[in-house]
């Protein structure tokens, strides 16, 4: 689904990925985790076009993102993305929200897309909040719509970067079940989180970074229950 | 031959107000669409586009309305011989040309001011650069540039009394003829004042009507959360 070779990202003369190789098969949902500025976002970011590569290759669902003639925004059509702040646009009804990139950009109906919307936001349990604005929703209802906006142009992949991380404690659940629901189903998600517990419970595999590079990756188990590097080792031993 | 102020000379100041409000309203929308392309190519990712908007504005900012209006009076019959252009015509182009300047820094100003999340949320749904601005940015933009706007407005009003020297009769030029007739400049310029008053009251209700028209859309701030700041990337 994902394959990423020798992947660098230089901003500047401030190198923050220095070769990162990956792969991520269909319906695997990988976490990414590690300390702040060890390029896990920035990483991300790149598998949907919105940081360019400065060397290496990307290949996500069969397009070549690196390559510059693949058009990236059909690429991104396939990609679903959820933002640590939402991002939800502010002067569109939580229903216009979910509908706008399957209107302008997937080209369904405007019927077609409303169900789709209703369809969607009752997923992620949100359907008496249609017709209301996003600044009038709390934090984990946001982020629940959200998620219902990336999802509403079926990407084969949904990428997360930090999803929770700006949500109050008591109301991370409530996002964090939806994304299991998401993961039980079968969609393939790549999740930058702080979220351990996620991460080891829904994860079928985790990856440690630091400093621009994937120190240690493998099934959460033995990632977090024996990690082998001491990098790793010391990073767990602060956040569990 | 001296006579004293009377409703007569209420009348033609009113009828001065009038052009004056023709004038601001015509040049005050050419300078306002044209401002906003010349907004949106400040803010494009094209660097000629952004080197066009930014060196016109550059010039025209650097150059007062009065002389722009002293361009327009003498250098269009210059450049275009063939053409007998009103002096309606040459104070509207004055002023769009003036106009088109500021508007496009307020407009540049607001494309950027909508957070950087918006457009990366729109890239990441796969809108085309197109798509982003008229769905996502400008709707937001152009709710922020009401405020601004409307101030440079106002202030647009007051300037094209300048255009007198060119010999349009708008409002200040009626109080000028009747106060020299009457030689009551005192009581003339108070009921010009007040004309100009009542004009830019107006646009001012108008920008507060457009503010308050529509429902809840401001985005609610961030939540407060500290470990969320402490867990904020830097990268």
């Amino acid at each position: 689904m994902i394959t990423v070779k020798d992947l660098h990202k230089k901003f500047g003369s401030n190198e923050v990925l220095k070769g990162i190789d990956c792969h991520v098969d269909e319906q695997e949902v990988v976490c990414l985790i590690g300390p702040s500025g060890s390029g896990k976002s920035t990483f991300l970011r790149c598998l949907n076009g919105l940081e360019t590569a400065t060397s290496g290759a990307i290949e996500v669902n069969g397009h070549t993102i690196t390559d510059k003639k693949t058009n990236v925004n059909v690429v991104r059509q396939q990609v679903g993305m959820v933002f640590q702040h939402f991002n939800l646009f502010p002067h569109l009804k939580v229903v216009d929200n979910v509908m706008l990139a399957p209107v302008k950009v997937g080209r369904l109906s405007k019927d077609e897309a409303r169900s789709k919307a209703a369809a969607l936001l009752d997923k992620v349990g949100l359907a008496d909040k249609t017709n209301a604005y996003p600044g009038s929703l709390s934090g984990g209802q946001q982020q629940r719509v959200a998620i219902a906006r990336a999802l509403a142009m079926n990407p084969a992949v949904m990428l997360f970067d930090e999803p929770t991380s700006a949500l109050d404690p008591e109301i991370v659940g409530e996002v964090l079940a939806v994304m299991k629901d998401l993961a039980r189903e079968g969609m393939t998600m790549v999740v930058v989180t702080h979220e351990m517990g996620f991460a080891r419970e829904v994860g079928d595999r985790a990856v440690f970074m630091d400093g621009g590079v994937i120190v240690e990756q493998g099934p959460p188990s033995q990632v977090f229950g024996d990690p082998q590097h001491t990098r790793t080792q010391n990073f767990l031993s602060k956040v569990l | 031959m001296l006579r004293s102020f009377n409703w007569l000379d209420v009348e033609s100041l009113l009828r001065g107000a009038v052009w004056t409000i023709v004038l601001c309203v015509t040049a005050g929308i050419a300078g306002t669409v044209l401002g906003l392309l010349l907004g949106i190519a400040s803010s494009s990712p094209s660097r000629i586009a952004r080197w066009v908007a930014s060196t016109y504005v550059l010039i025209i900012r650097g150059i007062p309305l009065l002389v722009i209006v002293f361009f327009a009076y003498f250098g269009i019959p210059l450049m275009f011989p063939d053409i007998d252009l009103s002096a309606f015509l040459t104070a509207v182009i004055a002023l769009t040309v003036f106009a088109t300047a500021y508007m496009a820094e307020i407009f540049r100003g607001s494309i950027n001011a909508v957070p950087r999340g918006q457009t990366e949320a729109a890239q990441a749904l796969g809108l085309n650069y197109g798509r982003r601005l008229r769905f996502v940015v400008l709707p937001q933009a152009l709710r922020i540039a009401v405020p601004p706007g409307i101030g440079f407005l106002i202030a647009l009003i007051k300037d094209s009394s300048l255009v007198t020297v060119i010999g349009f009769v708008e409002l200040t030029r009626s109080g000028t003829t009747i106060s020299n007739l009457t030689a009551e400049p005192i009581i003339t310029y108070s009921v010009v004042a007040v004309l100009y008053f009542v004009i830019c009251y107006g646009v001012s209700r108008l920008g507060n009507w457009y503010e308050n028209r529509s429902g809840p859309r401001r985005e609610r701030p961030e939540p407060e959360n500290q470990s969320a700041a402490l867990q904020l990337e830097g990268v």
